[in-house]
């Protein structure tokens, strides 16, 4: 064997045994992150150079066991079967270790060059736990390594046992768990029935005689497409009956009971822990934080004090980028002669760089926040606070936060699903979100809400449009979810883990993480769907009106008016050429195409056009109209506010019924983009853009001759 | 008696599982056997789901999934008002369990 090739190796661990704070710390800034094929689940790997030896280590996702139910668990296994890594490094948390020891022992079963990294020692310590590492290690079969990441103790000794493991140069033999007689009788007889098929050679017989006796649906698959298939089922069924009889219960949960049993006997043989049934730290914070009475004012607040974070703290940062861009504009501006290019450069490129780039702040905020509820222990709290509500609309308690987080920017909140495992929780939740108004649709409700209604009935009426958003957002998630999603619901076991301050390193690793997949998964698309949008509105091009706007150009510069004047003639002048040229351009016509279709609305065409440039992003909506509506008004420029209230296309019923279409229709293209990006396909955002429309449409409609009846 | 029919405080030990398949295997996963010994630590502020602790885990699930694990009580707390199995006030879009 070549002693000097590159190891692989594969971290496994149960959530919160620390396993991705290890990773931090031995591959430190080698890592790249990837998705594993097929699932929205992240592949992080990176790699360490250890005594001339370069170690790649790829962070499987955490998981409590290796039946193929949830995708963490598919995930792992095929990685450990089909990649075969040289090392599988167990980790497991030192002061939990007869829980970690589960995974262990099924990676036991598995037969692989396993190592246990004996993690977060430091507790071990301070706990008074001790270990008999040495006899642990014969019962396991496997070298032990103890660690902690956060003191970064180990780390040299682990990698060092890796690469003696890989050059198979150690000292403990493999064991063997031995199930209890009558599963071991016919692990044995359907473990010689599979080696004596052909097709299965190179299988490892026996894991695979252990994963039929325990309904493993993947076994099933694997074996029974082959001849042995008729003697195996026969001997299965043998098994079954006789562990009825003895035992009255089913192989299943028979093999794990003998697991669990071989685990406490290790326990008791390896680890003393003082008896003490002392109240911990996690204890006294849950008396408060998951107190009956407090539980929910504490919940509210995190989310509140996780929505300040991203938004308010996030504006500056946001404010400043946008400034950024619009100086880079001005800069540009004299530069450039062609008013065209001009338009490409500025109108274009920089201001879909710029909508592109202006979300960063927020998605690094929000998920510094998230990382943080998630490392600390408070997530899966927060989902057992408030899972009654959200159970009711067939959604997991974790589908609060992202939806919350909707409120803000429907694109963060769409990435924070991620923390929801089951595909049909994270759709439902996905197709919810975007109900929830986000920040960019807010001026056009102070707008329309202000210039229709009194001052104190038109925060009401904004109060109104959120609490309309989001019911249509739970109703589609409940709709969804007892129809097309009823399949697979997660169940809500879920453990509670200790709380842990969670390491600077892995906060910031995160974040940095989420802020590339965005720039470069939906920043591209996102981009070019901003140009499309940029490009019919200016195109085609009436070149009358460019003609005619050089002559009053021209005009207004011979007059002899002051040169105050002449500026505020010359923007005027210029504004209405440029509505001018919107309602020539695709944008322009579109709309006009659409008003048949939501005259029934209330809105005429330049409503329309309004909407369509919208799709670029909401804020797109209020700036449109501002231009489009000055079309009519001669003159003096006075703010929108007047303008919109002296315009006979709109009424107190229209503003309503914008308000409406517009919290309900198609969200930006951005959100398309990353909804398309964490969907996985084209199909579902297809069928959500159609159904939007449709409710919108429907919504606008009824609210229209509603306010119109009451009038 | 059924796990989701237990008090806040009381002491039990797994004697069936007759749950969903998917609920039965995550809870084995999870060291919930037969002849595990539990403690029923809260309940959720607003009723559902409650917080068992067994082994030095503290696993929460909701009472419908609760229901199916069959237990042997083994000490009541007796603490009189935090009845688990009231039955409470349902909403519209309840789902009939």
């Amino acid at each position: 064997m070549n002693r000097r090739r590159d190891i692989t190796v594969a971290l496994t661990g149960n959530p919160n045994a620390g396993k991705s704070s290890l990773f931090n710390v031995m591959t430190g800034a080698h890592q790249r992150v990837g998705n594993f094929p097929g699932v929205t689940i992240e592949k992080h790997e990176g790699y360490v150079d250890y005594q001339g030896r370069r170690i790649t280590v790829v962070d499987l996702p955490g998981t409590y066991s290796l039946t193929p139910f949830s995708p963490e668990e598919i995930v792992t296994r095929h990685f450990i079967i089909e990649e075969k890594p040289d090392v599988v490094v167990n980790v497991v948390e030192g002061a939990n270790l007869e829980r970690n020891l589960l995974l262990t022992v099924q990676l036991m079963e598995m037969e692989v060059d396993l190592l246990v990294a004996l993690n977060m020692i430091d507790e071990v310590e301070e706990k008074g736990i001790s270990i008999d590492q040495k006899q642990l290690q014969k019962l396991l079969g496997s070298h032990i390594v103890p660690t902690s990441a956060r003191q970064k103790r180990g780390i040299d000794i682990l990698l060092d046992h890796i690469v003696r493991v890989a050059d198979g140069r150690i000292e403990i033999g493999k064991n063997k768990l031995v199930f209890s007689a009558e599963v071991e009788a016919a692990v044995t007889k359907i473990a010689t029935l599979l080696s004596h098929e052909r097709a299965l050679e190179g299988a490892n017989h026996r894991w695979l005689a252990i994963k039929l006796l325990e309904n493993d649906s993947e076994a099933y698959h694997q074996v029974q497409q082959h001849p042995v298939w008729v003697k195996v089922e026969l001997a299965l069924q043998e098994a079954i009956t006789e562990c009825e009889r003895l035992h009255r219960t089913d192989p299943e949960a028979l093999i794990t009971e003998d697991r669990h049993s071989f685990i406490r006997g290790a326990m008791q043989e390896c680890v003393r822990q003082p008896h003490a049934e002392r109240a911990t730290m996690t204890d006294y914070i849950d008396m408060v934080v998951l107190n009956r009475v407090l539980g929910i004012p504490v919940f509210l607040a995190v989310v509140w004090g996780i929505f300040q974070l991203t938004f308010s703290l996030g504006e500056p940062l946001t404010k400043g980028l946008e400034y950024l861009f619009s100086l880079a504009g001005a800069t540009l501006e004299p530069m450039l002669p062609d008013p065209l290019l001009k338009s490409i450069l500025i109108d274009g490129i920089l201001a879909g760089v710029g909508g592109v780039v202006v979300f960063l702040p927020n998605i690094v905020l929000l998920f510094i926040g998230l990382s943080f509820l998630e490392a600390s222990g408070y997530m899966a709290r927060a989902a057992f606070v408030i899972d009654k509500v959200m159970h009711r609309f067939g959604l997991h308690g974790k589908s609060f936060i992202p939806m919350v987080t909707g409120f803000g920017c429907s694109i963060p909140a769409i990435m924070a699903t991620r923390t929801l495992k089951s595909r049909s929780d994270r759709l439902a939740t996905i197709m919810a979100i975007p109900f929830m108004s986000c920040g960019a649709k807010l001026p056009l409700y102070v707008l329309l809400a202000g210039a229709f209604f009194p001052p104190g009935i038109a925060a009401n009426v904004m109060f109104g449009i959120y609490l309309l958003g989001i019911a249509v957002g739970l109703w589609t998630a409940w709709m969804l979810k007892s129809t097309v999603l009823k399949s697979d619901s997660e169940p809500f076991v879920m453990e509670l883990p200790p709380y842990r301050w969670p390491t600077l390193a892995s906060v910031v690793f995160q974040a940095r993480m989420k802020a590339v997949m965005y720039l470069k998964k939906a920043g591209t698309l996102i981009l070019a769907a901003v140009l499309l949008i940029w490009a019919a509105s200016n195109f085609p091009r009436n070149r009358e009106i460019d003609a005619r706007l050089a002559v009053e150009k021209a005009r207004i510069e011979v007059s002899d008016s002051s040169t105050e004047q002449k500026a505020e003639t010359l923007r005027v002048v210029e504004a209405k050429a440029q509505a001018a040229q919107l309602e020539y351009s695709v944008a322009g016509r579109a709309g006009k195409l659409l008003e048949p279709l939501i005259r029934p609305l209330g809105f005429d065409w330049r409503i329309g056009i309004a909407l369509v440039t919208g799709l670029a992003a909401k804020e797109v909506v209020v700036s449109t109209l501002g231009t489009i509506v000055s079309i009519g008004h001669s003159g003096q420029a006075s703010d929108l506010t007047t303008i919109l209230r002296s315009d006979p296309g709109f009424s107190r019923a229209t503003a309503l019924s914008l308000m409406v279409f517009t919290l309900l229709y198609v969200p930006c293209v951005a959100s398309l983009g990353i909804m398309k990006k964490e969907v996985g396909s084209w199909k579902p955002v297809i069928v959500f853009t159609g159904y939007v429309l449709l409710i919108a449409w429907v919504a606008s409609f009824v609210t229209y001759h509603a306010a119109l009846f009451m009038q | 008696m059924k796990l989701s029919e237990l008090k806040v405080g009381d002491r039990a030990e797994v004697v069936s599982m007759q749950t969903d398949p998917l609920v039965r295997r995550r809870l084995m996963d999870l060291g919930l056997i037969r002849g595990t010994e539990l403690k029923v630590l809260r309940v959720a502020p607003l009723g559902d789901p409650i917080e068992i602790v067994y082994k030095g885990l503290y696993l929460t699930l909701r009472k419908s999934e609760a229901e199916g694990v069959g237990v042997r009580l083994i000490d009541t707390a007796g603490v009189p008002g935090n009845a688990m199995g009231q039955k409470r006030h349902r909403m519209r879009f309840g789902r009939a369990s």
